[in-house]
């Protein structure tokens, strides 16, 4: 055995450790395997300047068609902005901003004449705009019900403590509560085309179709389902504080009115920043040989009425700088 | 259950504290009172045998571990935070969604505690029920119970191969001597078997019932080399130390059985030893507390600004309709609101501590150790072991050594002796075979061909050489196939080269003692006879039959050695290559067969054991032919030496050490009767006493060995292979390596050189233990510190264990350094002392590994742990904290921050909370700690390549306090970028809240993740999979999630917002601008890397090469640099 054993060892020089035990006592040994000895094929790349300009030229090369493009579209809109706010004397708001108080029952109305250098071809988005108005208040954010606004008849009723101060008024739940929907934009803008023959023609302005299809469809819904009637659905319920009609009457249309009136909609959308514009009418143009809206004169009729209606002024403010300034505007995209 | 008084009970449970208190516990036999109530019972207050290490119990766990859980800091600033929230006016969040990160950490924590205590309780139930046998009065037999069932005060049998259910003192034994044999792995991972004694006066025909004496013992604790107590059987005291205690976990082998007294049942010394894994700070945790502390600041300045309200508030013209009372209708003052604004903002910016930072780093230190531990290079065939890693939180810290100190025996060397030389009479006896031998079985090994050339420009002036003229080319021959024999025949052996017992006789040794042998018998003491008889007397090396499974090397005689220390073992083999060959060892005597065949049985009389304050051991035997009594000592040179009552020539011991040889003397002493009976009483009171029992034992000792006669001896201690090589690299890295050793200044200034360690032109310091403590004093420590500094090593010699651990102190807190010291052995000081403590398991005890953060089985994976863990770890984690700073900075915190100054510094979030919440929790978190695991810069090959590389991570390394700061002001100017270009785009536009929050949030995660991209060195499968699976899932959840949620958050409103922006090609160009603007700022970090080429990029660019050009490539990079000269300076 001894000598068996000699001759095999001598001739490869050196002792190799063998023996019954051998493979038990070898458990221990880790997996040559590429992952545990970090030997995995692997891309090496090197951050040099030789390397990375050139990356920076190509990315440089493909913004530059881009933004070409993005001038020549900009450069396409045309936009026309009126600032209504009445702060100045010259401004024909002046007087309604001046006298409005928020108990009054009559209607302000101003008019606001405007000329058109250039016919406007296709559609017009019409906007109303707002400065200063801190739409992204924390406080004022969470100030709502969604449940409520789903039609959820529970929340109609009894409608989320997130909605105070704003949700009870005369011990009637209010719909819908809370300080969002409260403050709501409700000013009324006509605008009216003076033809140079003399007549005043109105410009038919579209209200649907300016919120988003899935608030419209899912998120907003009047309570008792689709064909309920509306009246009877908000019996003893309130009307917000500071609007002038309840929410079953803001449109004749029964697809535009309660929750799913589109301007509730697009109002409840709140805005990021504190100096924003949102949707207000759509111009649809209505044949292709005349422009939606020609060059000329025109007569923009404001029923002046929101905003600056507060009854909370127990506390006294300072300072004149941050007034919410109200614009409309045209906006079309050719 | 009778009644007791409520007075009875607690006068009961005082006088249960009080026994276990006393520093004395006198235990009685159960035997006498078995079958009686509880009451009754001698030993009531002592705690029974079964454990428990479970934390918890089911009832109790929720709120035990919330108590245990609430420890940490972060999860009490999480749930301050969540409380926070739950005060409405400041709240920021709702505050339900708040709790959510603070329950997900706290479950999860949960669930890994109770899982970890299940496991616990399993392993316990095992444990307790293992099965033992208990002596019972009722059955006069041992009967088989249960461990939990022991208690102290009964007598248990334990027989071979069998785990010792509690502390027991040894009284009995199967062994006609009184002897079993205990292997202590379990306990402190040394394999060789320890002998242990029954308590002498206990006669051989052992009866528990006869039992009637009183064992006296100390109070437990935790010391496992350590034990006294006595016995009064009938009033006459009987003392017992470690030698007679069996220890619970330890294994009985080669015994058949054993009857022992529980001393000590759960109150074990195994148990006692049982701590918890150790906690050390790395260096970057400390730097990064720093860094969180400015976190801390950085918020409160942010908050304070976010406060700002109250002057936004005052701007205001009246009341607008977006103000919004509280419920009561009444506005708060804007003073007060800008208050409850304070809070709100910490809320909102609370990521901006990263708490998540320190889970995190948990989990990249455990990927880290699981990949060092599956290492491949650093798993050792011969003893199959892998490297340990104990301390589970310093990896890092392997990137940043400045200084190793380092052990000789054991670390350096195998500490597997042979032996090589005696010197006997003034005669040297060269055994030049053993040489050639160890030559021959290794023509591999570089370090033997180093080893001879250093040798040869010694100024030795007196050549050992010269003495040694014989030698014959056919006897070389036949000694060379000779061993060859020798070294297949134990091939199968795993755990000892051969070269372990293999000795080739001097022929002129042998010609000497086979003269005497034959002219004069026994009756004249021959001092060549003697020299033998001493080195096989003088030990403590068992001889176990084969009996046991154990794999030791086997002698042809079925005889295996088990020594303490290898060594002991040597000389035990070597005195069997001459025939002198040890039969047996008992306690009470040794037998010793001559070459002559005649077989001596010597009385032993006594063992003095080694202490490492005599260092030296003795034997005192009764010469069985001259019936004398003598006292053979063996020990280190210098501590014979001054035992010697005739002066010697140091000439021998001195040219032994200057090969390198470890010397050991041997000597001997005839002792009087007389003087012997009056030493026996004085030791037999020392032996029996409790207080100072060592130190009167030592002095007993001393006291007996004096005016010895010299024998001696040299024993090589072979360097362990790949030690110089191992020394350059860490040297070139920029490591300096100080050897602390206890050997003579001759044997370390050899080893030096043999190791590379000193070469010609270097600055060397070497000090000797007696000039260390004047360096070490307070007054003249700077001095020292400041010379050190300046050498390029240093060696100590003849240092004590405490010298070591001082010397380690000093370095560390004088210099400022990140210092690591590698022990093979006992210096538990030393490691304990340095930042990182690195063990060998090597031959002599595991004290070293066990107390180590590290435990490696070679000298050389200190060259990979170091240059290529070390680098890769530290690397990877610096750049994974400070990633982890911007990522926080950027994502979120500055987001949200810039939003403030738009929304009124109201506190409102653009991002619906709950993907905020994702964000952080799923969509990042997995690269940066993929990032930290696997991340790789430089190939393993190159880093052992040119091992300058490991000076970046030095010092300062990474991870300055100006990155800390570069890294915060990036993410504010991405931050800045991600917010403001879509701020840009989308102003004055009808745009709302969350739709605007989506692009941020999108660019912010391609932002981070593109970032990361950037940071990533190499590109793995892995590395695609985890960073685009996060884009993914990042785009499917929240598509997911916004397809989904009508109201399900209120008032937040995340319905149909990313599939109408994805409709929208403006977002794809937010998205691509802003990222790619706010990643321009990493082309001054690309031009750095192409103008300043840092040794980093350069080695990068090498690794691309194939690699005999970078073989190439790297020769000439490093003589261009000069070889290690490279200034810290110029590197990155």
């Amino acid at each position: 055995m001894m000598a068996s054993s000699y001759s095999a060892k001598d001739e490869d020089g050196h002792i190799t450790v063998s023996g019954p035990g051998g493979a038990a006592l070898r458990n221990k040994k880790p997996e040559n395997t590429a992952f545990k000895q970090q030997r995995l094929p692997a891309w090496q790349p090197i951050l040099t300047a030789g390397t990375v300009l050139p990356a920076f030229f190509i990315i440089g090369l493909i913004f530059i068609p881009i933004g070409i493009g993005l001038y020549v579209t900009s450069n396409n809109i045309k936009e026309f902005e009126i600032d209504y706010t009445g702060d100045d004397v010259s401004s024909p708001c002046y007087n309604c901003a001046e006298n409005f108080s928020w108990n009054s029952t009559k209607f302000c109305t101003c008019t606001i004449p405007f000329q058109l250098d250039q016919p406007y071809e296709s559609n017009v988005f019409m906007y109303y705009g707002l400065s200063n108005f801190y739409q992204n208040h924390r406080r004022y954010v969470k100030s709502r019900d969604d449940s409520q606004l789903n039609g959820n008849m529970e929340s109609l009723k009894y409608p989320s403590k997130e909605c105070e101060p704003y949700a009870h008024s005369d011990n009637k739940p209010i719909a819908p509560c809370g300080a969002i929907a409260n403050s709501m934009f409700n000013d009324t803008l006509e605008l009216v085309y003076n033809d140079p023959n003399g007549t005043n023609v109105s410009i038919s302005l579209v209200s649907t179709g300016i919120a988003w299809w899935t608030d419209k469809h899912v998120k907003f819904r009047n309570p008792g389902g689709s064909n309920a009637n509306l009246s009877a659905v908000f019996q003893g319920t309130a009307k917000p504080v500071n609007w002038r009609r309840p929410v079953y009457e803001l449109d004749a249309d029964p697809e535009n009115n309660g929750f799913i009136n589109e301007d509730f909609i697009v109002w409840m959308r709140t805005a990021a920043l504190p100096t924003f514009r949102k949707l207000y009418r759509i111009i649809q143009k209505k044949n292709n040989m005349a422009p939606t809206l020609p060059r000329g004169n025109y007569t923009l009729k404001v029923v002046y009425s929101i905003l600056k209606a507060t009854d909370l002024n127990s506390v006294i403010w300072m300072g004149k700088s941050a007034v919410s300034r109200i614009r409309f505007k045209f906006f079309q995209v050719r | 259950m009778t009644w007791k008084s409520p007075v009875a009970l607690v006068r009961e449970a005082l006088q249960g504290q009080r026994a276990r208190e006393k520093d004395l516990r006198s235990l009685m036999s159960n035997l006498p009172y078995e079958g009686l109530e509880k009451g009754k019972q001698p030993n009531r207050y002592f705690p029974s045998n079964a454990i428990k290490t479970t934390k918890y119990s089911l009832l109790l766990f929720i709120p035990m571990n919330l108590y245990e859980q609430f420890h940490r800091l972060a999860n009490i600033y999480f749930v301050g935070l969540a409380i926070l929230n739950f005060i409405p006016v400041v709240n920021a969040f709702q505050p339900e969604v708040a709790l959510i990160p603070i329950c997900i950490i706290l479950s999860l924590t949960a669930l890994k505690d109770a899982w970890e205590d299940f496991r616990r309780y399993q392993s316990d139930k095992k444990l307790n029920n293992t099965p033992c046998f208990i002596y019972s009065r009722k059955e006069k037999q041992f009967v088989e119970r249960r461990w939990k069932d022991v208690r102290v005060g009964d007598f248990v049998k334990v027989v071979c191969n069998e785990t010792i259910p509690a502390d027991l003192l040894l009284l009995y034994t199967s062994d006609p001597n009184g002897v079993c044999l205990i292997e202590t792995a379990n306990l402190d991972g040394e394999t060789n078997l320890k002998q242990r004694t029954a308590v002498s006066g206990v006669c051989n025909s052992f009866e528990p019932e006869s039992f009637n004496g009183i064992v006296v013992c100390e109070k437990p604790n935790n010391n496992l080399n350590h034990f006294k107590c006595y016995e009064k059987p009938d009033n006459q005291k009987v003392g017992a130390g470690i030698e007679s205690l069996l220890l619970r976990g330890c294994t009985v082998r080669n015994t058949d059985h054993a009857v022992g007294f529980v001393v000590y049942a759960h109150e074990t010394k195994s148990m006692l030893n049982n701590s918890g894994p150790r906690y050390k700070r790395s260096k970057l945790e400390r730097r990064l507390n720093i860094d969180v502390f400015f976190c801390f600041i950085l918020l409160f300045a942010m908050c304070l600004i976010g406060a700002l309200h109250f002057i936004w508030l005052y701007a205001l013209p009246g009341v607008p309709p977006y103000l919004v009372p509280p419920a009561n209708g009444h506005l708060d003052s804007p003073n007060l609101s800008s208050f409850y604004m304070f809070f709100t903002m910490i809320i909102l910016l609370q990521i901006l501590i990263p708490i998540s930072l320190y889970v995190s780093i948990e989990l990249v230190k455990i990927g880290q150790i699981f990949l060092i531990t599956n290492d491949i290079d650093l798993y050792d065939e011969e003893t199959d072991s892998r490297i340990q890693c104990k301390a589970l939180n310093i990896t890092e810290d392997l990137g940043q050594i400045e200084y190793i100190f380092s052990d000789k025996t054991g670390t350096l060397t195998e500490n597997k002796m042979v032996f090589r030389r005696c010197s006997i009479m003034g005669t040297e006896y060269p055994h030049k075979e053993n040489i050639r031998l160890a030559v021959l079985n290794e023509p591999e090994s570089e370090e033997e061909v180093i080893y001879n050339q250093d040798l040869q420009p010694l100024p030795t002036g007196w050549s050992l050489e010269s003495e040694e003229a014989n030698s014959e080319d056919t006897h070389r021959h036949g000694s060379r196939r000779k061993s060859k024999v020798l070294g297949t025949t134990q091939s199968d052996v795993a755990f000892s080269s051969p070269l372990e017992t293999e000795v080739i006789p001097d022929r002129k040794l042998l010609q000497q003692i086979s003269r005497t042998g034959s002219s004069s018998r026994c009756q004249k003491i021959d001092p060549y006879l003697e020299f033998f008889l001493a080195l096989t007397i003088c030990n403590t090396v068992v001889v176990s039959m084969a009996t046991t499974q154990r794999r030791r090397p086997l002698t042809s005689d079925n005889l295996r050695y088990e020594a303490e220390s290898p060594d002991e073992a040597a000389l035990v083999y070597a005195t069997k290559a001459y025939g002198f060959t040890l039969l047996a060892r008992t306690p009470d005597s040794v037998t010793v067969r001559l070459p002559s065949g005649e077989v001596l049985v010597f009385e032993v009389l006594d063992t003095l054991t080694f202490d490492s304050n005599r260092k030296r051991m003795s034997v005192l035997v009764r010469h069985p032919i001259t019936k004398e009594y003598v006292l053979y000592t063996k020990g280190a040179d210098y501590a014979i030496m001054e035992l010697l009552g005739t002066p010697y020539a140091q000439r021998h011991l001195d040219c032994y050490a200057k090969e390198g040889l470890r010397t050991l003397c041997i000597a001997k002493k005839v002792v009087s009767e007389a003087v012997y009976k009056h030493w026996l009483v004085e030791r037999q009171r020392a032996l029996t006493a409790i207080d100072n029992r060592e130190v009167l034992i030592m002095d007993t000792a001393v006291q007996l060995e004096t005016n010895l006669t010299l024998l001696a001896t040299g024993i090589e201690d072979r360097l362990q292979e790949n030690v110089p090589d191992t020394i350059m690299a860490l040297r070139q890295a920029g490591i300096k390596v100080w050897v602390l050793t206890g050997d003579k200044p001759e044997t370390a200034v050899n080893i030096g050189y043999a190791c590379r360690l000193l070469e010609d032109e270097d600055l060397v310091l070497v000090i000797d233990g007696r000039t260390l403590t004047m360096a070490l004093s307070p007054d003249l420590r700077g001095d020292f510190v400041d010379l050190a500094k300046h050498c390029r090593s240093v060696l100590c010699c003849r240092v004590t264990p405490l010298q070591k651990s001082r010397v380690v102190k000093v370095i560390r807190e004088k210099l400022k350094v990140m210092t690591l010291a590698v022990d093979g052995a006992n210096d538990v000081n030393m490691i304990q002392a340095a930042d990182i403590g690195i063990g060998i398991s090597g031959q002599e005890g595991m004290q070293a590994v066990m107390a180590s953060d590290f435990a490696i089985s070679r000298f050389k994976h200190l060259k990979k742990l170091l240059l290529v863990h070390g680098h890769w770890c530290y690397t990877r984690l610096a750049n994974m904290i400070i990633y982890f700073f911007y990522k926080n900075v950027q994502a979120y915190v500055n987001l949200l921050f810039w939003y403030q100054f738009f929304c009124g510094f109201s506190g409102s979030t653009m991002i619906d909370y709950w993907l905020l919440i994702f964000f952080n929790l799923f969509f990042t978190s997995l690269p940066p700690i993929m990032f930290g695991i696997m991340d790789r810069d430089i190939s393993a090959e190159m880093l052992l390549g040119v091992p300058e590389l490991y000076k970046t991570g030095q010092g300062e390394g990474d991870y300055r306090f100006t990155t800390f700061w570069v890294s915060i002001l990036d993410a504010f100017y991405q931050s800045l970028v991600c917010f403001f270009i879509p701020y840009f785009v989308y102003q004055d536009s009808d745009i709302d809240m969350f739709t605007f929050g989506t692009p941020l949030n999108t660019t912010a995660l391609f932002t981070i993740l593109l970032h990361l991209s950037i940071e990533i060195k190499s590109w793995t499968v892995v590395h695609w999979v985890v960073m685009l699976g996060s884009v993914l899932f990042y785009f499917i959840v929240t598509l997911a999630y916004s397809a989904t949620c009508v109201t399900c958050n209120p008032p937040s409103n995340p319905y149909w917002v990313l599939q109408n922006q994805m409709a929208d090609p403006m977002f794809y160009l937010i998205c691509i601008l802003s990222t790619v603007v706010a990643l321009l700022p990493y082309t001054f970090h690309v031009l750095r890397n192409s103008i300043a080429l840092s040794p980093l990029i350069e080695a990068k660019h090498l690794d691309r090469l194939d690699p005999s050009m970078r073989e190439e490539w790297m020769k000439e990079w490093r003589s261009y640099r000069g070889g290690g000269q490279v200034q810290r300076s110029t590197l990155s």
